[in-house]
């Protein structure tokens, strides 16, 4: 036996997953990646299913193949499937597979979370669909304006399976995000500073960054508007003092950004394959990593584009507008870099470049159309028509659909070990391209012509037939030319000849592991010297799997990978990251009976679920740090670096920062909602006493502040090496956290809130809640932090855990008192509206 | 070589009058009966053959990009055209258009503003959009219709829009752009009828299953005819 | 001399402040037709047009002096620092640019209709 060949017997020993069905407790991001990818593909197939029904349907005037109830949740269900359940999740899953091999890294660095988001996108998504089989599915359009989606004008369950559902597969998106984002800042290979980071780490980190910030809106929308629903509390009801017109500023402030999270990931393959296939390094990286945080923000600020004819001000309007016209700079600097690449390379014509020409073409045209629509006044005329069908279907299916399949193509040999046939795949291609343009092409003059939207069907004489015909054929066309690439690509596992390391002559780190790859990815983790690293250290091929590079020690059966600087990329730390582990799948599934039992208002079995769920992901977080399943002290300690466990800047802080920054947006949507409401809702009515007493608030956020001080002051002695005390110290610090919460709830469940006649106490009521699940968390790990102290598993030696829960505290007193300041004394101070 | 001629002559015209007549039709925005609709298709088309040009020239940029026989370059000699394509393509191209737009866009969509008029007088209906219909009324009068709209010829009429149960849009293409029409608030849109004719519309906001048939017409009489409509309808009505 | 330090927050920086420029500036114009509306007829003359303008200029005139400092900053030889400061700057620069073109429907249009 070889060298590298004993290396890779006793790494995978450790890395591999559980033997049948103990795949399931698969937590590593070769695993979940790949399952991410082939569940999205298969939703993509169903959304595609249900647009060709749609096209049937309208293919001629006058038809009824579908009744007009039917036909509702048709396309309620295509737009809800292609975005939550297709688009964000597949690029979630590229991004989970590909970062850490493009990083340099073993693995993901929350392994369990991946493995949890997977489990929650894919039973959420088992439950939205389900509604469609049950014949009661969502039909108030993927937007769920209200009121047609309130318990009103959508009696029956099927805004729940959304609102429910889609909420349930987001836990998956913002987790990803969350860790993506640490991962790519935390955890590169040594030598990797900012500036030599592949482009494709870019767009992710940036599109990371976005989903954290973008999703929180969203989810406080679905929750008010289920609490609506099902608790009767008006948020959106005009009559109580609510306004329906707050749901479409939510849903966009998420629904904008939601476009660019899937284009960025997409245009990412495109930088990251078009240099390849030239030969020539990407031009202007500097310009594209601008290009691409410049997207990531002015998308936050063009959301009410989508709101042009809801009569918002001109005024108004106009920085829309503006903000809207603004995001082209960006896309054009992006457009002419690779263009000037092309230009300054050998173009290799290959299937993965075939699309990504197909992208330039299609994605081009879509930009132009979103620059058009832009404009106020013509938006006032086309705004759900066609037009705008045509044009979002260019702009997705363009920048996203066609970048993916080219990447698809180009990253297939490392994940079969096998290359792709030409002839198949351009069959394939051609036959999307042309059935793409061919239905949605002419769609925009149907929409110049005055077709809107959602018609499940139309007359005669209005002169839409034969545009809707062609439309129609040429959906069949797409359906053929999907087929073509799904026969070429399950074929290609068969009879693809072997691809074998770096088929394409590619520049990054991923190509280095083989193909397929290896479990652990790189049995030693070298550093590099520049951003092309397989280009300029083209040794690196054999020297990674002999073992010449780093962290080559796995006799301790640790999974374990580098830790470095966010900026330099220096090495920090060696990160002991997590195996096997069914906990994952068992909380998802606990989750998912939540979900149900809320669907089918069972509240009972919720409480009961909620407990249960929340005493496994306790569980989770006990095996950590100095726990014997995790890393306890007089384990063999790594040479390079010492073990994350036993330092005070790990990734679990990251994490957590990361998370509060989602927890933030989330709770800044509240404020939103709430000062929203106060200036602009039509009939908003303010009781002439606070239902809330004021001096008991004050006395809860003292007793918190003392509490928070006290853990602070805790954390700082521990950081200095003082653990005396320490576990007394906690538990006054959750003692008083206690009193504060007792008192807290006392005053939520005491005071006299009228919740379902007033918008007003409604809202009160939503931000106190938000405020007591915050607290309870902090408490309750807080009191497991003592408890580990006692067993040893929280020392002076062991310091990790206490500095990750420190912005809990801060950020839950900071939410309370801002809450006192916003929502008790802003109000006192402005007087009665 | 004449005949040649004088058949892709008659062929241009037969496809621009294909192309034209391609463009009329009862909801077509492109074939506007108002100045409201007038102006937002001079905007449609001068913004189609803006966007053209572009696409087109893109297109045969990324053509020659691939076709041309190129020499290989130095680094400094690639980052010197790096730069010039992505100021001039990447930060000038839209800037130039984002600007050209505006300077068009923003004195069209104020001239669609339901502003105090400079001279004459407008008129206002009143319109009340439910599932899956829409209430008529006019001010000052008992006269109240459902679906139809009567207006008077090149005369200015504000409609006062509002909704008595969900979301919903009003939208008439040949007369000019939409309005929602929302529970608890009243949006105005300004529109105006330059010929004698009927003018179909169509709600555009999704507002559940009769939405592709809640249609409506608006029919715009001579003002001797209007007179002569009200006077009818409001002796109808008082009867 | 100031001069600023090589670090990747000022990659995001700029456009945060851009960002909180926005919300102020949509806070406020939705604020202020709230409680003292302008008259229609007003045009675009009135104290709340002036007050929103006044708003960008402050915004666009900090973004453009962060920008210079950025630039001002960077080092001459190739590596993360400089990556990171120019990129900053020319961040810095577009955000004071959207900053301005963001505000410019203040000075052209009637705020409340």
């Amino acid at each position: 036996m070889t060298e590298p060949d004993n290396l890779h017997q006793r790494f995978d020993k450790v890395w591999r997953n559980l033997p049948g069905w103990g795949a399931l407790a698969a937590v590593n991001h070769t695993s979940v990646g790949r399952r991410f990818m082939v569940t999205g593909g298969i939703f993509f197939l169903i959304g595609g299913l249900l647009a060709m029904l749609i096209r049937t349907q309208l293919a001629l005037p006058d038809q009824d193949t579908l009744s007009p109830g039917l036909y509702s949740q048709m396309f309620t269900m295509h737009g809800t499937v292609m975005m939550f359940l297709f688009a964000i999740p597949i690029l979630e899953g590229a991004a989970i597979y590909l970062i850490p091999k493009m990083i340099g890294a073993r693995d993901l660095i929350f392994p369990r979370l991946s493995a949890l988001g997977y489990y929650c996108y894919l039973f959420g998504g088992i439950i939205v669909l389900s509604s469609l089989l049950l014949g009661i599915a969502p039909d108030a359009g993927w937007f769920m304006y209200t009121p047609l989606s309130n318990a009103e004008f959508s009696p029956g369950p099927g805004s729940d399976f959304w609102l429910l559902g889609i909420t349930f597969v987001e836990i998956s998106a913002v987790s990803a995000g969350i860790e993506l984002t640490v991962a790519i800042l935390r955890s590169r290979t040594q030598g990797m500073t900012l500036s030599k980071m592949p482009i494709f780490c870019w767009y992710i980190l940036v599109t990371a960054l976005m989903i954290v910030f973008g999703f929180p809106p969203l989810i406080l929308a679905s929750i008010l508007l289920e609490l609506e629903r099902a608790a009767g509390m008006p948020f959106f009801d005009v009559a109580a003092g609510g306004d329906p017109i707050l749901w479409q500023h939510l849903f966009w402030l998420f629904g904008h950004p939601e476009v660019y999270i899937i284009f960025l990931p997409a245009a990412g393959m495109v930088s990251t394959i078009l240099p390849v296939f030239t030969g020539r390094p990407l031009v202007g990286y500097r310009w594209i990593v601008m290009a691409v945080i410049l997207t990531g923000f002015i998308s936050f600020g063009l959301w009410a584009h989508h709101m042009f004819t809801v009569g918002i001000p001109q005024m108004a309007q106009a920085f829309f507008s503006m903000a809207s016209m603004m995001v082209a700079i960006p896309t054009a600097i992006q457009i002419f870099a690779w263009l000037a690449t092309i230009w300054t390379g050998r173009v290799v014509y290959s299937l993965p470049m075939l699309w990504i020409f197909g992208f330039l073409f299609i994605f081009v045209i879509g930009g132009l159309t979103g620059v058009m629509l832009a404009m106020v006044p013509f938006n006032w005329q086309v705004h759900d028509s066609h037009f705008v069908v045509a044009h979002l279907h260019y702009v997705l299916v363009g920048g996203m659909l066609f970048p993916l399949i080219g990447g698809l193509y180009y990253w297939l040999p490392h994940f079969s070990g096998r290359m792709p046939s030409e002839r198949l795949g351009r069959w394939g291609f051609w036959l999307t391209f042309i059935g793409f343009n061919a239905t949605f092409f002419l769609m925009h003059l149907t929409g110049l012509l005055g077709m809107p939207r959602r018609f499940y069907t139309y007359g005669e004489g209005a002169g839409w037939d034969w545009l809707n015909l062609l439309s129609s054929v040429g959906s069949f066309v797409i359906a053929t030319g999907v087929a073509m690439i799904i026969i070429d690509v399950v074929l290609h596992f068969r009879f693809g000849r072997k691809a074998g390391s770096n088929p394409w002559n590619a520049d990054t780190l991923e190509w280095a592991t083989g193909t397929p790859p290896p479990m652990y990815n790189f049995a030693s983790l070298p550093e590099i010297k520049s951003r092309h690293p397989l280009w300029n250290q083209p040794e690196l091929l054999e020297s990674i799997p002999a073992g010449e590079h780093g962290l080559t020690q796995i006799e301790h059966g640790r999974r374990e990978t580098f830790g470095t600087d966010a900026i330099t990329g220096k090495l920090k730390e060696v990160m002991l990251l997590p195996t096997n582990s069914w906990l994952p799948l068992i909380t998802a599934a606990v989750l998912a009976v939540l979900c149900v039992s809320l669907l089918v208002r069972s509240y009972t079995v919720a409480m009961v679920a909620a407990a249960v769920a929340a005493v496994f992901l306790f569980r989770w977080s006990w095996e950590n740090g100095g726990h014997p399943k995790a890393a306890p002290l007089g384990d063999k300690e790594p040479e390079e670096a010492p073990l994350q466990s036993r330092t005070t800047d790990g990734s679990g802080l990251w994490g957590m920062v990361i998370t509060l920054l989602a927890d933030g947006a989330l709770y800044l949507a509240l404020l939103f909602g709430w000062l929203y409401l106060w200036t602009v809702a039509p009939n908003w009515a303010v009781p002439d006493e606070s239902p809330i007493s004021l001096p008991m608030m004050a006395l809860s956020g003292l007793l918190l502040t003392g509490a928070t001080w006290w853990y602070s002051g805790a954390v700082k002695k521990l950081k200095a090496g003082n653990d005396s005390g320490l576990e007394s110290r906690f538990w006054v610090a959750t003692g008083t956290g206690a009193a504060h919460l007792a008192l807290l709830a006392w005053i939520t469940f005491a005071s006299p809130l009228a919740t379902t006649e007033y918008t007003h106490d409604a809202v009160l009521f939503v931000m106190l809640m938000f405020l007591i699940f915050h607290s309870s968390i902090t408490v309750i790990a807080t009191g497991l932090q003592a408890l580990r102290v006692r067993f040893g598993y929280v020392s002076k030696k062991l310091p990790y855990e206490p500095v990750v829960l420190r912005p809990m505290w801060i950020f839950t007193l900071a939410i309370f008192w801002c809450s006192v300041a916003s929502f008790l004394l802003l109000p006192i101070a402005w007087g009665p509206a | 070589m004449a005949t040649m001629k004088k058949t892709l002559a008659a062929a241009t015209v037969a496809a621009s009058l294909m192309l034209l007549s391609g463009c009329s039709g009862p909801y077509s925005s492109l074939d506007p009966a108002g100045p409201a609709a007038g102006s937002v298709a001079a905007l449609t088309w001068a913004m189609l053959i803006g966007a053209l040009t572009i696409f087109i020239g893109l297109i045969l940029l990324c053509w020659y990009a691939v076709r041309r026989n190129n020499e290989e370059l130095s680094d400094a000699e690639a980052q010197r055209i790096q730069n010039r394509w992505i100021l001039a393509g990447g930060i000038a191209l839209p800037v130039v258009t984002i600007t050209a737009l505006l300077t068009f866009g923003i004195p069209i969509g104020h001239s669609l503003l339901p502003l105090p008029l400079q001279q004459g007088e407008g008129m206002r209906i009143d319109i009340k959009a439910r599932q899956w219909f829409w209430e008529v009324s006019y001010p000052d009068t008992d006269i109240q219709a459902i679906n139809e709209i009567h207006i008077p010829v090149d005369t200015p009429v504000d409609f006062h829009i509002s909704s008595a149960d969900v979301i919903h849009s009003f939208w008439s293409p040949r007369l000019g752009g939409k309005i929602d029409a929302i529970p608890g608030r009243t949006n105005v849109l300004r529109l105006e009828a330059n010929q004698v004719g009927e003018y179909s519309g169509q709600c555009a906001e999704f507002c559940g299953g009769g939405h592709a048939v809640m249609g409506f017409t608006i029919i715009a009489l001579s003002a001797e005819d209007f007179e002569a409509w009200l006077q009818q309808e409001g002796a109808e009505t008082n009867d | 001399m100031k001069t600023l330090r090589a670090h990747p927050l000022h990659l995001f920086s700029g456009l945060l402040i851009w960002a909180v420029y926005y919300v102020v500036l949509y806070g406020g114009q939705g604020a202020g037709c709230a409680i003292a509306p302008p008259p229609a007829e007003a045009g675009s003359s009135t104290w709340l047009n002036a007050v929103l303008l006044l708003h960008t200029l402050v915004f666009a005139t900090l973004l453009l002096y962060l920008a210079w400092l950025a630039y001002r900053s960077t080092p001459a030889e190739r590596g993360n620092a400089r990556f990171l400061l120019r990129t900053s700057a020319a961040l810095y620069l577009l955000a004071a640019v959207a900053t301005l073109a963001i505000g410019l429907p203040s000075a052209l249009l009637p705020p409340c209709v």
